[in-house]
């Protein structure tokens, strides 16, 4: 097919099976055959698996689009019309298909054309479909910024609502009769200091069933506290207390400077026992305040998040000591310089080490997870779960800084005369403490990392209070526990800095 | 009296680094073993104080053979034997007192080191010992805050804490400038001197061996190739020297009196 290297003593390439046209088309029809045709083998078996993964995907997103449609060209049009991005990855793989007959035209022309159009190609195309998969919407970080807002406003700022003031509640109230008898209830006693409630009359009818209106009480408060709503409440001779409403709103008076208030209620219906029904009873209607007094004090949540701080620092303590505590014979286990003896020790090398990556590849809190079955919610299972990773990780990093130690100060040691104790306090341990002592800090700072999310699944700590306050939109309360997270791990990045820079 | 007789070691991938060697040492005599890297200098040395055990062979040292101990007569054996390396071995992270005392473990029962305690006695003869070696000032530094060649004066002072009536030096001077190696090849001689010990160096520098000898042997392959008296090898040239030693052979340059040269082999 060439003759282009025919006065060249560079060895001459095999021609191709097949005439360039006919390659180009084979192309077009399997992309990539017409490449492998023309003998360029492993750049036709790229094209076939790389336009084959990309016509898979954009199959996959064109269903996506158009999920309810049934036949091919449906679910297309529909696709492209509801999802315009779907056009623009049209457009690349057509220019691809050209581009791919096009090289295969040239492979089977023996021009050795540089694939960097064509990977160019191949990489714009995942773009797209990764851009698309990802539903990466880069205009809706600008629309929606404002509704993040509010909420974004208060974790930043969340501290009104780590102080309270203690609350309580004043109420004054007033005896009805039910019905009126001839016995006339005497008028609430007037009364200092305290707030009291003066009904006119002191009885009357309640509202019927069938919606003829009840007595009509003028009812007129004193002694409340001046601007401060008050509800109004009745207590039903079963001493049920519930508020009184008018067209479905709860009724709310607001008593003026001098505490004193006059509203005019319609004595309400109510369903009583047959039992209690009957006869002479007595309602009483009252007002009530919730009045803030006394001095501020620390909040609910507050108290709280520093009890679950203190509990998260404490998991990873404990998570970081029991890893410590294992990781230490494990990390002799798995470090090869110590196990390569015999095929017993090296078999249990190779045990641990497997082990060790199996249990370390599953996150804490997967791990959380499991331990949360086991053990029950709460912190002991999320100091489980930091347990048995940092056994995992602590035992790794161990395990190569004994297999990094100096063989030079032990062999030293050894021909000093010093026995085999000896020469591990003098020679081993020096050389390992440091190692140890810095890896140790590194795991208890990301155990606390890790223990503060770890209440997210059950596992004991702050995580379970950020997320429960997440999810009742408390973003204040929310925004205490992430500042306490966020003290929490800058301080602990702090100290551990500072030990870490004592034992390197 | 050190007596080697018929000393092998093979290792266990097979290969022979030493081979049938046999000499023996007289008390007080400076030995001087040379040889190319690899021709198994670093491996009889340690078959000596068995931190290598030999395959076959005997060491007879004071009419006992040190290939046949265990345990803590091997220990005790191991004490009296002072040994010098190449690259130091000291514990960098651990001060030069702790360093130097570590070579008193051989007297120290167990459950003492394991708390890091050492006899008065030890640490007034740690105290000497630094000040002989005009390194008393460096006491409470870093092992390796240290020169090179302070370094190298804490490796003799840990081995002259043992008391030894013997030195081991594996190439003591290799990792060290000129001016520094003819230091510290100098105090081995006042210990072989003054103190009577016995000294078995490894050396690479012909002149280094002319100036300190009193015994020369010389290995190729595990085997001994040369042996030589201090008259013999005083008289040794430079072209003699490489026949037996190789082409890599090197003066260090005309020692403290000659200008100095930089040398290939310090950095080795």
């Amino acid at each position: 097919m060439s003759n282009l290297n025919d006065d060249d003593n560079i060895e001459q390439p095999k021609p191709s099976l097949v005439p360039p046209f006919l390659a180009a088309f084979v192309s077009l029809i399997i992309p990539g055959l017409g490449q492998i045709l023309a003998r360029a083998v492993s750049r036709g078996l790229l094209i076939f698996f790389g336009m084959g993964t990309i016509l898979g995907l954009a199959v996959w997103r064109f269903i996506l689009a158009a999920p309810r449609d049934k036949g091919a060209l449906a679910i297309f049009k529909k696709a492209l019309r509801l999802e315009p991005f779907l056009i623009l990855i049209t457009l690349i793989i057509l220019i691809l298909y050209i581009w791919i007959a096009r090289d295969a035209y040239f492979a089977a022309m023996q021009i050795g054309s540089k694939p960097f159009g064509l990977s160019l190609l191949f990489l714009v195309v995942f773009f797209a479909l990764g851009w698309q998969v990802s539903e990466i919407n880069p205009v809706t970080i600008l629309t929606q910024a404002d509704d993040a807002w509010p909420a974004l406003s208060k974790v930043i700022w969340p501290w009104e609502r780590a102080i309270e003031y203690p609350e309580e509640f004043i109420s004054g109230g007033a005896n009805i009769r039910v019905p009126c008898t001839d016995e006339a209830l005497a008028p609430t006693e007037p009364v200092d200091e305290a707030p009291y409630v003066i009904s006119f009359p002191t009885c009357g009818e309640l509202t019927a069933q069938d919606g003829t209106p009840g007595t009509n009480l003028t009812i007129i408060g004193y002694n409340f506290i001046s601007g401060v709503e008050a509800g109004i409440r009745w207590t039903d001779p079963n001493l049920q207390t519930f508020r009184h409403r008018l067209e479905g709103d709860f009724v709310i008076v607001t008593p003026d400077e001098n505490g004193e208030f006059q509203i005019d209620v319609i004595m309400p219906y109510r369903l009583l026992p047959p039992s209690r029904a009957e006869g002479d009873m007595i309602w009483e209607i009252s007002a009530q305040q919730v009045s803030s007094v006394g001095k501020p004090q620390a909040s609910q949540e507050l108290k709280l998040a520093i009890e679950k701080i203190i509990e998260t620092i404490f998991i990873g303590m404990m998570a970081t000591f029991f890893g410590i505590i294992l990781a230490v014979p494990v990390s002799f286990l798995a470090a090869r310089n110590l196990m390569s003896g015999s095929q017993v020790t090296v078999s249990i090398y190779y045990f641990t080490r497997t082990i060790m990556n199996i249990v370390r590849s599953i996150e804490p809190l997967i791990w959380a997870i499991i331990f949360v079955i086991a053990v029950g919610l709460g912190p002991f299972a999320g100091t489980l779960a930091l347990t048995a990773h940092s056994v995992a990780a602590l035992g790794k990093l161990y395990s190569e800084s004994i297999e990094s130690i100096e063989r030079g100060p032990i062999e030293a040691i050894e021909a000093t005369g010093a026995n085999w104790l000896q020469t591990v306090v003098f020679a081993v341990i020096p050389q390992i403490i440091p190692p140890f002592v810095s890896f140790t800090i590194y795991r208890w700072d990301i155990n606390v990392r890790m223990s503060t999310i770890i209440g997210a699944v059950g596992g004991g700590g702050i995580g379970f209070l950020l997320i429960q306050w997440i999810r009742l939109t408390d973003y204040r309360a929310a925004g205490i526990a992430v500042w306490f997270i966020a003290i929490t791990v800058a301080a602990l990045d702090f100290f551990s800095a500072k030990i870490r820079e004592r034992f390197v | 009296m050190l007596e080697v007789r018929h000393l092998t070691k093979i290792y266990d991938d097979g290969t022979v680094a030493v081979n049938d060697v046999s000499f023996e040492v007289a008390e007080g005599d400076f030995l001087v073993i040379i040889g190319l890297s690899g021709s198994g200098k670093s491996t009889l040395l340690r078959c000596i104080n068995r931190l290598i055990e030999p395959t076959e062979g005997e060491i007879i040292w004071n009419g006992v053979d040190l290939v046949q101990l265990q345990g803590e007569d091997l220990r005790n054996a191991r004490r009296q034997i002072g040994m010098i390396f190449q690259h130091f071995n000291l514990v960098n992270r651990s001060s030069v007192l702790t360093n130097v005392l570590s070579g008193r473990l051989g007297y120290t029962p167990s459950w003492k080191s394991l708390l890091g305690r050492f006899s008065p006695e030890d640490l007034e003869k740690a105290t000497q010992v630094l000040e002989r070696l005009g390194i008393a000032d460096q006491t409470h530094k870093r092992a390796d805050e240290l020169s090179g060649g302070q370094q190298q004066r804490v490796g003799v002072a840990r081995a002259l804490m043992q008391e030894p009536t013997m030195i081991l030096a594996d190439e003591p001077v290799a990792s060290l400038d000129p001016v520094l190696a003819h230091s510290i090849m100098q105090q081995l001689e006042l210990l072989n001197q003054e103190d009577d010990m016995t000294i078995i160096c490894s050396l690479h520098y012909l002149d280094l061996v002319q100036r300190y000898a009193s015994n020369v042997i010389g290995l190729r392959d595990g085997e001994i190739a040369y042996r030589g008296s201090k008259t013999e090898i005083q008289a040794m040239t430079d072209d003699e020297f490489k026949e037996i030693y190789g082409e890599e052979a090197e003066r260090v340059g005309h020692g403290l009196e000659g200008e100095l040269q930089s040398t290939p082999e310090a950095e080795k």
